[in-house]
């Protein structure tokens, strides 16, 4: 109603510098666009960061660009561009929506739009993958690790004896590209083989066929005389059939519905683990991609057990392979043998003081006598172990003195019935053990959890959280383990299971119950969206249970 | 928060240094203008943000120069709605903050002082507007001589809408119920206007009742009519209040909502008229963070972040199908809408999200908008030109609801922990506890001192009964709280006007007891996982 001052305006700011000029950054900050695609003939690979000088979230990029730009300037050109100011050729020719934008070129293949975190480590990982799309894979146990991985691997065989390029050769490494342009995440993983001999392992005979390793179900291979052989085809062939065993949830920050439609396919096993997608090793990933295996396992699938040997051997040293036999055996002897109700206690104070973890073993029980019929049957309701565990904690102070690795064990009578007494046994465990602790528990807690959302009433002996060391051969531990093989055929409600990085994400792990500071960002909880229930592992003593 | 701080300053200074005692500062010529009328208004407007800021001196000091400086009795045709909004609403919240402030009061306070006296006075120079045939007031008014001879009927729909905070304070503070009285004539005034299938549009003949214009929706000449519903509802626990917004509510969802986006539609066929998004329908989250409805507020905030990302700035219009702004409407006076319902949707689910737009916000406004001498309206968001003005929102919402998004601990989002006991005359009342109510200016208002000024003696038992009520609950609210541990982290932080609306009736109790026995026991995964941009469908 009011237009008096109208007449005064101001135009904008002219455009200055974004990067400093010591920048490792091309900073083309008057949107030199058709300069800009000058600069991408001198360099196999460039990266383009396209601001806003106002925009938040470009400011908040721009050191994790200049973080990049630093380690990779030899081999990669980094260039950014103004595509704000109006006057730019940027602007003039590019709509965006937001603000940065990220475009890599393959000398002249691209863009390929980079989606993921505005984090350096994961845009560093993802141009060292538009570097080499395609790894080489140059023996068998190379093979083994690659196709081990629990994300899904194309792996191509050509041989290059041949010819200097053979035929297909420049097409699956196109797809290669081609797959990262679609799939941002960059979850197929592209292998190339080379040796006729290596080749054989995966029943590759001639050059120029592509494979798509699977675990669960059968591999496949391209299937040539169907589709055409073309880059596109492939990068869709291998998109459609891969299998994914855990997924990673990366949402982007904007309005998503990735946790909606993930988790409305049913209960998710969500695990929190701090991630660094550029470290060469992930030995607690390598322990849930076992467990993943194993979840997914059928008896029929023996490349399934052969990935998961071979995860078990790398991943962890230690590993006695025995287990498995160890498994085998007692799970036969299973409707014999007599189990006493144990809860495995993780004395929580030891865990903050010293580098040390102590554990217990918790038992009760039940002697012979006036009521036989209760020792027959392998029954320890959940009442009993409570009453056990609150005795328990009444005489913990006499285990603290306990800090050597000999297994000390004491028997304490229970409050409530003559005839049965508690033992317990207490060790003290490394924290060496810790992360292998950590995952262990992830297998104990999922069969268990499973069946108690299924309703299996005949397990209920082990419906207590249990975290047990390796070496300590019990035998519930054995029938766990067991359990959980071949789950995901048994039963019709099938888990999902996802990853999440908690150095970015932990905050949907706050919302379902991790504190907020621990030093330790791990954490898995279950979450079954239409029933409203999640069971969370904790880092002490895990509390299962229906919360809502 | 110290940016925000130091941004407040920039323009306050040079407010007083180039444009008092104009109404605006024109901070590309570095003086000063008289917009909507002639009351120094930025210095009324940002009178309680001084001291949301904590800067105790300088609000006693500005209180000292309006109550010598300011004059109502001026030959000054001035906007009904604005100054309502800005003058009556800034005067009532420097009012019943002055004790906070440390300002000496007077033994009535706050049932009586200077700076109500000056509310009452603005507000009375008002009252002439509201003498029409349908109660619903005129839009401008001359605070001399009342409504000109030839004066148009037409008034936008928030024009009539947007009394009832303001009035109804008044008069619970004052005793004099004229003022609540014509405020709450024109909203029924409109609701039995509306259109049979339950919307009304945004401009209305105040005389004749006749719609001018129809077309409905959420934004620009509706927006605070809706707002005061709730508001209104919340300050004077009216169920009534609420009940016609809830109608009004279920017909925008039926007729407006696309994709939680809003649109314009026609108030009797309820078919799409205009596919835009406007900078002032960016309250409508908070709005509904206010009613409870979280979930849909997050996802409608999205799409509207969105928007801002586009430009660094919301548009006045925005065409939503073209995803680009519409002619003649790329302008961003600084609004504060969205940052409030930023504020507003933290205080509830504390997503980090909601902090990055107040991070985008501040980098924006400095980066576009900042010159020599203040902070200038953006003229067009497409090349970012810079108008002439500042208006006095930018210093009374903007910067405030900023500054609030960033300083969780403010006193303004008090949950109850703390209060001040005053005596007066009429007894004994607790003040101060938290609970404030903003008006469309941002103007905080504490509820508890309407409730003080009109305290009876039989409400006394009442009281009673409540709190007698009130703890038999909490005993079985304690076990639904046993069996969800650990919850705390997850739990939702009740939005102190929640609390306040939860606790119908009572404020003095609800008041005193514990946080954690007014929270919910737990939320649903949907809405505790909706952070970071995650959004749920809904069952149904």
């Amino acid at each position: 109603s009011c237009s008096r001052a109208k007449d005064v305006t101001m135009p904008a700011k002219l455009p200055v510098n974004f990067f400093s000029t010591r920048s490792p950054v091309i900073d083309l900050f008057r949107g030199q666009l058709d300069y800009a695609d000058q600069l991408r003939q001198d360099s196999e690979i460039v990266l383009y960061f396209f601001y806003a000088p106002w925009c938040g979230q470009s400011i908040a990029a721009r050191e994790e660009i200049e973080h990049v730009a630093s380690r990779l300037s030899d081999q990669v050109l980094f260039v950014a561009v103004n595509c704000w100011w109006n006057q730019g050729k940027c602007r003039k020719q590019k709509h965006f929506f937001y603000f940065p934008v990220i475009h890599l070129y393959h000398r002249s293949f691209g863009p390929i739009e980079y989606k993921g975190p505005m984090s350096a480590v994961y845009i560093e990982k993802f141009v060292r993958r538009v570097m080499t799309p395609l790894l080489y894979i140059s023996s068998r146990s190379k093979l083994l690790d690659f196709l081990s991985n629990y994300e899904p691997g194309v792996v191509g065989f050509f041989e290059f004896n041949a010819s200097p390029q053979p035929p297909g050769y420049l097409t699956f490494f196109t797809s290669a590209l081609h797959s990262l342009k679609k799939d941002y995440l960059g979850t197929i993983r592209f292998g190339v083989v080379t040796d006729k001999r290596v080749a054989e392992e995966i029943s590759l005979v001639h050059s120029g066929s592509v494979y798509l390793h699977r675990h669960a179900n059968t591999s496949l291979i391209y299937p040539k005389d169907i589709m055409n052989f073309t880059a596109e085809n492939i990068c869709k062939w291998a998109l459609e059939n891969r299998e994914m065993l855990i997924r990673w949830l990366r949402p982007h920050g904007g309005k998503s519905l990735l946790l909606n439609n993930e988790l409305k396919k049913g209960p998710a096993l969500l695990i929190f683990i701090p991630y660094n997608p550029l470290a060469e090793i992930h030995p607690l990933l390598d322990e849930i991609t076992k467990v993943a295996l194993e979840y997914h396992k059928c008896n029929k699938s023996q490349a399934a057990e052969a990935d998961l040997q071979h995860v078990g051997d790398s991943g962890s040293p230690a590993f006695d392979s025995s287990v498995t036999d160890a498994h085998l055996e007692f799970s036969e002897t299973f409707p014999i043998a007599k189990y006493p109700c144990c809860n495995t206690v993780v004395l929580p104070q030891w865990h903050s003081i010293s580098r040390t973890h102590n554990v217990c073993e918790l038992c009760v029980n039940q002697t012979l006598g006036v009521k036989p019929n209760k020792v027959h049957v392998p029954h320890c309701n959940f009442l009993e172990i409570e009453a056990a565990l609150d005795s328990f904690y009444l005489q913990e102070h006499t285990f603290f003195q306990v800090i050597s690795n000999t297994i000390e064990c004491s028997n304490f009578l229970s409050f409530y019935s003559p005839f049965s007494y508690y033992t317990a046994c207490c060790r003290t465990v490394n924290r060496h053990f810790l992360s292998f602790i950590s995952s262990e528990k992830t297998i104990f807690q999922t069969p268990r959890v499973a069946f108690s959302s299924h309703g299996k009433k005949d397990n209920t002996q082990f419906s207590i959280p249990h975290i047990e060391d390796r070496n300590c051969f019990i035998p519930d531990l054995n029938i766990s383990s067991t359990n959980i093989t071949g789950l995901s055929c048994r039963t019709n409600k099938t888990l999902n299971l996802y990853l999440l990085d908690s150095n970015l994400f932990w905050i949907y792990a706050e919302r379902l119950g991790a504190s907020r500071s621990t030093h330790l960002k791990e954490f898995a909880a279950i979450v079954d969206l239409k029933e409203e229930v999640h069971y969370v592992l904790d880092q002490n003593q895990s509390l299962v249970g229906p919360t809502l | 928060r110290e940016r925000v701080r130091a941004m407040f300053y920039h323009a306050y200074e040079h407010y007083l240094e180039s444009a008092f005692p104009y109404d605006e500062l024109r901070p590309l010529t570095c003086d000063g203008q008289d917009t909507w009328g002639s009351f120094s208004l930025t210095l009324i407007d940002a009178l309680d943000t001084l001291l949301i800021l904590g800067n105790v001196s300088e609000f006693q000091r500005v209180v000292n120069v309006l109550q010598e400086g300011v004059d109502f009795d001026i030959d000054v045709n001035a906007s009904v709605f604005e100054t309502n909004i800005r003058v009556v609403g800034g005067l009532l919240s420097a009012h019943l903050l002055s004790r906070k402030a440390g300002l000496e009061v007077e033994a009535g306070w706050p049932c009586s002082g200077p700076l109500l006296r000056m509310a009452e006075e603005a507000a009375r120079k008002l009252l002439p507007a509201f003498h029409t045939p349908t109660g619903m007031p005129y839009g401008t008014v001359n605070l001399l001589h009342g409504v000109n001879p030839g004066e148009t009927p037409v008034t936008c729909t928030a024009g009539i809408g947007t009394f009832i905070v303001e009035f109804a304070t008044l008069s619970h503070l004052t005793g004099d119920p004229v003022f609540e009285d014509v405020a709450r004539k024109a909203l029924k005034a409109l609701w039995k206007n509306r259109s049979d299938i339950g919307l009304v549009g945004n401009h209305i003949d105040v005389l004749t009742a006749k719609w001018v214009a129809q077309d409905a929706g959420i934004g620009a000449g509706v927006d605070s009519y809706f707002e005061y519903l709730v508001k209104g509802a919340i300050l004077l626990q009216d169920k009534e209040l609420m009940s016609m917004f809830l109608e009004y509510n279920k017909a925008i969802k039926n007729y407006t909502k696309f994709d939680d986006w809003y649109l314009w539609v026609q108030m009797y066929k309820g078919t799409v008229s205009m596919p835009v998004f406007q900078s002032l329908e960016a309250y409508w989250p908070g709005l509904q963070s206010l009613i409870g409805d979280v979930d849909n507020a997050m996802r409608t905030f999205l799409n509207y972040y969105t928007v801002w990302k586009q430009f660094g700035g919301l548009p006045e219009f925005y065409n939503i199908p073209q995803g680009y702004t519409v002619d003649k409407r790329e302008g961003y006076p600084l609004r504060p809408e969205l940052i409030e319902s930023a504020m507003y949707l933290y205080r509830a689910t504390r997503d980090p999200t909601l902090l990055e737009l107040g991070r985008d916000a501040v980098e924006s406004i400095e980066k576009i908008s900042k010159v020599d001498c203040g902070f200038a309206t953006i003229k067009d968001l497409r090349d970012h030109r810079l108008d002439n003005r500042m208006e006095s929102f930018f210093l009374a919402e903007t910067i405030k609801y900023l500054y609030l998004l960033f300083d969780p601990d403010n006193f303004i989002h008090n949950d109850g922990s703390d209060f001040d006991v005053v005596v007066t005359p009429y007894g004994e009342c607790v003040l101060s506890a938290g609970g404030y109510i903003f008006n469309t200016e941002a103007h905080p208002i504490d509820p508890a001192a309407l409730h003080c000024c009109r305290k009876r003696r039989e409400e006394q038992w009442e009281v009673e009964d409540l709190m007698r009520e009130f703890y038999s609950q909490k005993k079985t609210k304690k076990f639904t709280l046993k069996r969800a541990p650990d919850r705390g982290e997850g739990e939702i932080i009740k939005d102190p006007k929640d609390v306040s609306s939860e606790k119908a009736g009572e404020k003095r109790n609800s008041k005193k007891s514990s946080h954690s026995l007014l929270s919910c026991p737990s939320q649903s995964f949907n809405s505790k996982l909706a952070v970071l941009g995650q959004v749920f469908l809904d069952n149904t």
